[in-house]
């Protein structure tokens, strides 16, 4: 079966949902996807349902919680906020991710001085 | 990932409120969605539409998240189990097709599988039985067989070796108990005292034996649980008391539990006494004291962190020391032989029985291959329901899981049809295998729990098989393309896929058909070779002499007596006595020397014994070849005298004559005091005495009155049927001892069926699967075939509106049939040879190759698919062009 797009971002996607919640603190879906529109700065297009995906997978992975609250318009909106583990979980990603690009990012580099 | 889980139990239990938040959460996130559209300027309708663009497809995500946030088990199998048995129900004709498929497919490997498991995979069912060895001697002069220990060897071993907790011997026997009337002769095991405590088995009532027990003069029992219910009424006060066995009081020492059973490879033993029966005195030297009586067998339980190895090495010094101490009898037997008892039991017969699981499976893979072709037909028809629901949004991996849904309940229908059928076949086929014990623990054989799990286990393994094909299928749905076409579109890859599977299934058949053949071929030799004897019109049976009241002298006289009455009954025509009978096996060899090249005694040659009375010869009608028969002159006063049969003069005289010759048969141990030299007197043709043996072996034969040893198995050779005898030989038995009793009352015949009984049991297993395999091998490449024909209906219409008549329309249907069948016979024949090898082993009278057999199974595939093909061929040429050209 042909892999979704979203399929292929997932792991950067929860990352980025993860990272998000770190910085914002609790958010409901609807702002997470707002935010990483905003940061992306419209270079990730993405189908804002997949970040309920993320959220229920990160949820199920004990890395984030959510309750019920008030959004600021006064709607009731699902907050989701970072745990404990996420945020152990997110300084790991976060080294890995560093050392990879900037692994990736020398490579580059040599390649072009050529 | 136990987060994970846990999350998805909590899920799958909260499963309609979780819908209902997720409903309101993506409401609350579409609306403001729409609403910041509109602060861009966009009318409501339209920011309606933008916000479901960007929100992604709805419908598709919440269905991914119910899926995810939920145990998939739970809910959605059981809706897609729903939606098969639908399914299922509305095709009646293709489920049961499948499902009694399965069923036959399942049913026959699930019944080997409880043989194979009962016999070969379960443990002994003792304490710490992985560490029960089984304790033998081999014979240096190359004899492939272990042999049995002697008594003073045995002690020794006993004494002197540090790697067993217990070394227990054991000999089977036999008991008569005349306690009350009737007489009853029972087997019983004559062991060493620890028994009991080497298997770690509690006896029900009572106690086991106490070392003492095992001097001469000690005489105690226990009894078997059966025998306890049957003979004594399951009288919990039977223990201390006394009972006659052979004459002789016996103190009942316990009661052995119920399905007890020591040792597995004998008949079920009824009781159990220590080796002082062996130790008492008689006339010749007693077995205990005879270090050439090789009569015992052994088994220890290693001490913990010995390895069999270990005890090995250690058992063979022992031996060392034994042949140096006693050279004359331990020379040849200084080796021996320590393996685990479970192997020393199912050796020979696991792998007869892995092949028999090996061709049960074939027939499984053969029937998956039907149900797989059964399910590809049925998902053709199905292309547009599928490319429908694919557009309507369903998702490939739900459409997959709703096939494995349907192939999981044809799977449980085959499973519990398969098992019902399995319970069937073994009640059916047991007893085929009779009451022979030459595959040990066969009888207990049972459908249980183990086996239920390997049933279920086969039924996943082939549902997963089965459905593979299908499902790749589905993979490959081009929704567009299926939609548009009216007709169902046939994918290219689908027909070869599916002849590919009747190429397999050929293949195999081919395979089963072979083995089938050479078994069938083995067993038809067995059962027409001349077995050298005449087994029609022969009743055999033994008596139970009690040893107390009658000597050796006595024996014979009441053996002179029982011949003389039985002769008087009317229509007998010959009567005589002799031990052991033809076909009971290689049960009695002793060495000889050579009058003309004497020899020391390790070096001596050795064969089968037997002894008889005069009149044997005659009476089972084993023809003299030269010289004469035995005669009651023959007795302990007159020259020592033998025949032996052809075998024998042919392996020791090659080129003389034998009659003349004189040779002094082994030592004290056939029971005389001292060996003495003996003239052959005459020679017999070979009769066969182990029906397995591919070729008579040499025997030598004793009259009954220069060699005592027991009174024998008496053959009446009767002018009427033997059955009508039984009676009138009964009568007589009774009127010379009320308390002898008669056993194993057997006809020459019955005796001739039982040796070949597991080569039988084999036989009709194999044909049973070989049949099964061909037929469903016909079944398949039947669906094939119309299946083509079906879809080839235009062009033939073409062909035969063109001028090509009814013949060539068959022709061109059974070409292409012989094509599918050729490539699986090619690919077959190699198996087929690969077979033969295997077989070869459990085979007889079979040359190693032999080509015919693999022609003939080819000839045999290719008839049954003729037939198979010429059913479409047929509605192929009958189509009338003219229909269905316009048709299309």
């Amino acid at each position: 079966m042909p892999k979704d797009h979203s399929e292929i971002l997932q792991g950067t996607l929860d990352l980025m949902v993860l990272k998000t919640l770190d910085a914002l603190g609790p958010l409901h879906g609807y702002g997470i996807a707002r935010r990483i529109e905003q940061l992306s700065e419209d270079m990730v297009r993405l189908n804002e349902g997949t970040v309920y995906a993320s959220l229920l997978r990160l949820g199920q992975k004990g890395w984030i919680r959510s309750e019920w609250g008030a959004s600021e318009n006064k709607r009731k909106a699902k907050f989701y906020s970072i745990t404990k583990a996420g945020q152990k979980q997110l300084a790991r990603e976060t080294e890995s991710w560093e050392r990879i690009s900037g692994v990736i990012g020398r490579v580059l580099r040599l390649d072009s001085q050529r | 990932m136990v987060h994970a889980l846990l999350s998805r139990i909590i899920g799958s239990l909260r499963r309609e409120r979780l819908d209902a938040e997720c409903d309101q959460e993506v409401q609350e996130h579409l609306e403001m969605l729409a609403e910041r559209f509109m602060a861009q300027g966009l009318e409501p309708a339209e920011a309606h539409y933008a916000a479901l663009r960007q929100f992604g497809g709805v419908t598709q995500m919440k269905e991914e998240l119910r899926e995810r946030r939920a145990l998939p088990p739970w809910d959605v199998l059981a809706q897609d189990v729903r939606h098969a048995l639908r399914g299922l129900w509305n095709a009646k004709g293709f489920t049961a097709s499948a499902a009694m498929t399965l069923a036959l497919g399942i049913g026959a490997s699930t019944a080997v599988f409880a043989v194979l498991d009962t016999v070969v995979l379960r443990p002994l069912p003792f304490a710490d039985a992985d560490r029960l060895m089984s304790f033998r001697n081999l014979d240096r002069r190359g004899s492939p067989h272990p042999t049995n220990l002697s008594y003073p060897n045995f002690f020794d071993y006993r004494a002197q070796n540090r790697v067993f907790e217990h070394l227990v011997c054991y000999r089977d026997s036999r008991f008569t108990l005349t306690d009350s009337l009737p007489p009853i002769q029972e087997p019983g095991e004559i062991v060493s005292w620890d028994l009991f405590p080497l298997l770690g088995v509690q006896p029900e009532l009572g106690r086991g034996f106490l070392p003492e027990e095992e001097k001469a003069g000690a005489h105690v029992v226990v009894l078997s649980h059966q025998l306890w219910q049957s003979r004594f009424g399951a009288d919990r006060g039977i223990v201390g008391r006394q009972i006659r066995i052979n004459g002789k009081p016996f103190t009942v020492a316990g009661v052995a539990p119920r399905g007890f059973q020591f040792p597995e490879d004998a008949p079920p033993m009824q009781l159990w006494t220590t080796l002082a029966e062996d130790a008492a005195e008689t006339e010749a030297t007693p077995l205990t004291e005879q270090r050439g009586a090789r009569v015992t067998d052994s088994i220890g339980r290693l001490r913990h962190g010995v390895t069999p190895a270990q005890a090995q090495t250690q058992m063979d010094q022992i031996g060392a020391s034994l042949a140096l101490l006693d050279p004359d009898n331990n020379k040849n037997v200084a080796k021996t032989l320590v393996m685990p008892e479970l192997e020393r039991l199912v050796g020979t017969s696991r792998r007869t029985l892995w092949i028999l699981f090996g061709a049960v499976m074939l027939v499984l893979l053969i029937g998956c291959a039907n149900v797989a072709n059964l399910l590809l037909v049925r998902s053709t028809g199905r292309t547009r329901e599928f490319a429908l629901r694919t557009a309507l949004g369903a998702s490939r991996r739900a459409l997959v899981r709703q096939l494995l849904a349907e192939s999981l309940v044809l799977g449980s229908l085959g499973t519990i049809g398969g098992v019902l059928l399995s319970v069937l076949a073994l009640r059916l086929v047991l007893p085929m295998a009779g009451d022979s014990i030459a595959i040990p623990r066969l009888a207990q054989a049972s459908v249980d729990i183990r086996v239920l799990a390997f049933s279920i286990a086969a039924a996943l393994a082939t549902v997963l098989l089965f459905s593979l094909a299908p499902a790749a299928q589905v993979m490959r749905v081009d929704v567009a393309g299926a939609l548009k076409e009216a007709a169902a579109s046939i994918a290219p890859g689908r027909h070869r896929l599916r002849n590919s599977l009747v190429v397999g299934q050929i293949t195999l058949g081919l395979v089963l058909l072979v083995g089938a053949e050479l078994l069938i071929a083995s067993f038809v030799y067995l059962a027409r070779r001349d077995p050298g004897f005449r087994p029609d019109h022969l009743l055999t049976f033994g008596v139970g002499l009690s040893e107390t009241r009658y000597d050796v002298a006595g024996q014979g006289a009441f053996s002179d007596r029982l011949r003389k009455l039985l002769r008087a009954i009317p229509g007998v025509k010959a009567v005589a006595a002799g031990l052991p009978l033809p076909l009971e096996g290689n049960e009695m060899t002793v060495s000889f020397d050579i009058e003309e090249r004497r020899a020391p005694a390790p070096e001596r040659p050795s064969s089968d014994m037997a002894i008889v009375t005069p009149d044997f010869f005659r009476t089972m009608g084993i023809p003299i070849r030269k010289g004469r028969d035995f005669t009651e002159r023959d007795d302990a006063r007159a020259t020592r005298v033998l025949i032996v049969n052809q075998a024998f003069a042919r392996t020791y005289f090659p080129g003389e004559d034998a009659i003349g010759k004189r040779v002094e048969p082994g030592g004290t141990n056939i029971g005389e005091k001292k060996t003495m030299m003996r003239e052959i007197v005459g020679i017999v043709g070979d009769a066969t005495q182990s029906a397995l043996e591919a070729e008579a072996t040499p025997i030598y034969y004793f009259p009954y009155k220069q060699l005592s040893w027991d009174i024998g198995t008496f053959v009446v050779r009767s002018a009427i049927p033997p059955e009508q005898i039984e009676q009138a030989a009964r009568n007589a038995l009774m009127s010379l001892d009320k308390e002898a009793p008669m056993f194993q009352v057997r006809t020459g015949e019955e005796r001739a069926a039982r040796a070949i009984a597991v080569p039988r049991f084999l036989t009709i297993l194999m044909s049973g699967f070989a049949g099964i395999a061909v037929l469903l091998t016909v079944v398949g490449l039947y669906g094939v075939l119309s299946y083509t024909v079906t879809r080839r209906r235009r062009e033939i219409g073409v062909r035969m509106a063109l001028g090509a008549d009814r013949g060539a329309v068959v022709a061109l249907v059974l070409k292409d049939a012989m094509k599918t069948v050729a490539v699986g016979l090619a690919l077959g024949v190699a198996g087929a040879a690969a077979v033969q090898r295997l077989l070869g082993s459990i085979a007889f009278g079979i040359r190693p190759g032999d080509p015919m057999f693999t022609a003939l199974a080819c000839g045999v595939m290719i008839v049954a698919s003729l037939a198979a093909a010429y059913l479409p061929a047929l509605r192929a040429a009958l189509m009338d062009p003219t229909q269905t050209l316009r048709n299309e």
